[in-house]
């Protein structure tokens, strides 16, 4: 994540979307967008090169979530002539920190927005709504993981209280 | 595009059809190719093209003890105590750095900045014979725009605005904003600014004699370069509905629905904006699908006078207006723009009628600012001088063929000076709030100078006379 990120502050959508859980049906419709946002982390840092087969893994990993009561899968729908059509999409997953408390954190780890629907408080909504569901599953912390590079998210999530608690490292073998 | 400064390209998809432009072409790089051999020989024999000259008297070496030390201490007290004295008692309220990093020099690309020092020169030279304005080259070795910005703050203090140039896109953009931002003079890049607002000019002409208002255009730019996103930028500023702007470039329509959008997000914001906003009705395709029932065509793309079909022009709303501005060779040929049914064409060539020129934009827009001792140089600012340069084209006449005062046409630049310094003053970033006719004879008192200066040092053979072009060269031609 996250793509959704360029959203100014805003207290409802002035462009009004439908936000709603995901059903296994919206799998097509939200392959194309989970892509779309694993081919924008590309552009921060080789290590996050997409694979080849990463349209059939996004299907499996999609349908995975969306049986799994760890999992809040959120579709975003558009209104008028875009009605029906899935224009953004959030996928967060619940887990158990052994060691910390809160004992469970929710972390979104794709948040995704076409860009017609950007810029209209729409993100913003999207990150709420998430994070009232994963604080209903028992989340006490909730979690945005993203390119370290990703600016643009950086600021997203700092203007909404989010800070960064722990980091993560990597080099290629 | 607009300052010519040529280089020879290939033609290979001229049809024989238009063998006499192609022979125009020809001809156009042997004349080329002979202005480079003598600049070069003219470059070795002034050892460049400017130099500092004293504007005080010095009688005898006496006079030092009040042009430097012991007098001179003074007048630093006072603007240590009083900054903005820096603009009274020093060169600072008419001197600009003309700063690049050669990354995009015009016509030569990525040359780096010790090539482009020439270029820099030429362009002070036109600064000081246009404007009246003591420019100073800097081009200067940076590796990133944090470091471009940080080194132009560093220099500002010596500065009363500050000329970007040839800086590639985009990062221009955001060089440009950030010293727009930081520093208290104004900050212009003209590959952006100065390039647009003479478009805007030749523009707002055009729609005159078409009958036509920004508000019920449809526009179609080809090329999302500095300059058209900064020309997209004023024309929505002049209210032209976004919606009804399409933006094309080598990927075809931008629109919001592109695949690269989200890479734009990133590496170029300034035109994601325009992703965003612009191409309402979601047309997706290339040029042709693009300027089909468009009133405006506004090419800044690549010197290839086969990138703009006939069939385009025709297929455009009736009466279309087409600028071809790549330089050195137009995207489309004026006369063939003209028999596909174009109503006004111009071009960024000195040789048809209609040049969109920036060098009508820069010097008279430093003057102004300069005059006005301004902290910024906003977008009203710009199209204040854009919508001077087009008001002075009715003096002799507006026409199909007379959109724009030429270079020839002097006498208009100290209007535009003047319009610029009243525009200043009426947004409250003057520190030196003058009258219009004040602004006016200030003007053409500080660009009347330099021809002065230039002939008074010929007459008194301080500047040798040009070296003849040797006689076997002559023979030749």
């Amino acid at each position: 994540m996250s793509a959704a990120g360029d959203a100014g502050p805003s207290e409802a959508p002035a462009v009004p979307i439908h936000l709603r859980a995901a059903r296994p049906t919206d799998v097509p419709a939200l392959v194309p967008l989970l892509l779309r946002l694993k081919r924008l982390n590309e552009e921060f840092d080789p290590l996050l090169k997409v694979r080849d087969d990463a349209e059939e893994q996004a299907r499996q990993v999609l349908a995975q979530n969306l049986a799994d009561p760890k999992a809040v899968v959120l579709a975003a729908e558009g209104v008028g002539a875009d009605k029906d059509k899935v224009v953004g999409f959030v996928r967060a997953l619940l887990r158990e920190r052994p060691f910390y408390t809160p004992e469970w954190e929710g972390i979104i780890v794709d948040i995704y927005l076409l860009p017609l629907y950007r810029r209209h408080g729409v993100g913003e909504y999207l990150l709420r709504e998430t994070t009232a569901q994963l604080k209903a599953k028992g989340a006490g912390v909730v979690i945005a993981e993203f390119p370290a590079q990703n600016e643009i998210a950086v600021r997203f999530y700092a203007k909404r209280g989010f800070r960064p608690i722990t980091a993560v490292h990597a080099r290629s073998l | 595009m607009a300052e010519s400064r040529a280089v020879p390209v290939a033609h290979p998809r001229l049809s024989r059809r238009r063998g006499r432009t192609d022979r125009a072409a020809a001809r156009r790089e042997d004349e080329t190719e002979a202005f480079g051999r003598r600049a070069v020989e003219l470059s070795r024999f002034y050892g460049g093209k400017i130099e500092t000259v004293p504007k005080v008297p010095v009688r005898s070496l006496e006079d030092f003890a009040l042009w430097y030390t012991p007098g001179v201490a003074a007048v630093s007290r006072a603007i240590e105590a009083d900054p903005e004295l820096a603009f009274e008692l020093t060169g600072r309220w008419n001197t600009i750095a003309i700063v690049t990093d050669g990354s995009r020099v015009l016509g030569l690309g990525d040359i780096g900045p010790r090539a482009a020092l020439p270029v820099m020169e030429g362009k002070a030279l036109l600064f000081k014979w246009l404007g009246g304005v003591d420019a100073i080259p800097l081009p200067i070795h940076v590796k990133s725009p944090e470091e471009f910005i940080e080194t132009v703050e560093r220099l500002a203090p010596a500065f009363g605005g500050i000329n970007l140039e040839d800086i590639a896109s985009p990062k221009c953009f955001g060089i440009l904003e950030a010293l727009q931002h930081r520093l208290p003079i104004p900050v212009w890049h003209d590959d952006q600014l100065g390039t647009a607002a003479s478009s805007i000019a030749g523009l707002l002409n055009a729609l005159e004699l078409t009958h036509r208002t920004v508000g019920e255009l449809r526009t179609v730019l080809l090329g999302a370069g500095a300059a058209n996103l900064v020309t997209a930028r004023l024309l929505l500023a002049l209210g032209h509905d976004p919606k009804r702007i399409s933006l094309v470039d080598s990927l075809g329509i931008l629109d919001a629905e592109r695949d690269d959008v989200d890479e734009l997000m990133l590496r170029n914001p300034w035109k994601y904006r325009l992703a965003l906003e612009t191409n309402g009705g979601g047309r997706s395709g290339g040029l042709a699908e693009a300027v089909e029932g468009a009133d405006v065509l506004l090419a800044a793309s690549r010197p290839d006078p086969s990138t703009i079909a006939p069939e385009l022009v025709r297929s455009m709303a009736p009466h279309p207006i087409v600028f071809a501005l790549a330089n050195p060779v137009p995207e489309i040929w004026p006369d063939v723009a003209r028999a596909a049914g174009a109503a006004i064409v111009a071009t960024g060539r000195s040789d048809f009628p209609n040049q969109v020129n920036n060098s009508l934009i820069f010097p008279p827009v430093f003057r102004g600012v300069l005059d006005a001792r301004a902290t910024a140089i906003p977008d009203a600012v710009v199209l204040a001088a854009a919508r001077e340069l087009a008001a002075r084209a009715h003096d002799r006449g507006l026409s199909p063929t007379h959109l724009l005062p030429t270079m020839e046409e002097t006498r208009v630049f100290p209007h535009v000076a003047a319009a610029v310094g009243d525009a200043c003053v009426r947004l409250g970033i003057a520190r030196h709030r003058l009258t219009h006719d004040e602004f006016f004879e200030r003007a053409t008192a500080r660009m009347g100078r330099p021809a002065a200066l230039v002939k008074a040092l010929a007459r008194a053979g301080l500047t040798p006379p040009m070296p003849p072009v040797p006689a076997e060269r002559k023979r030749g031609r």
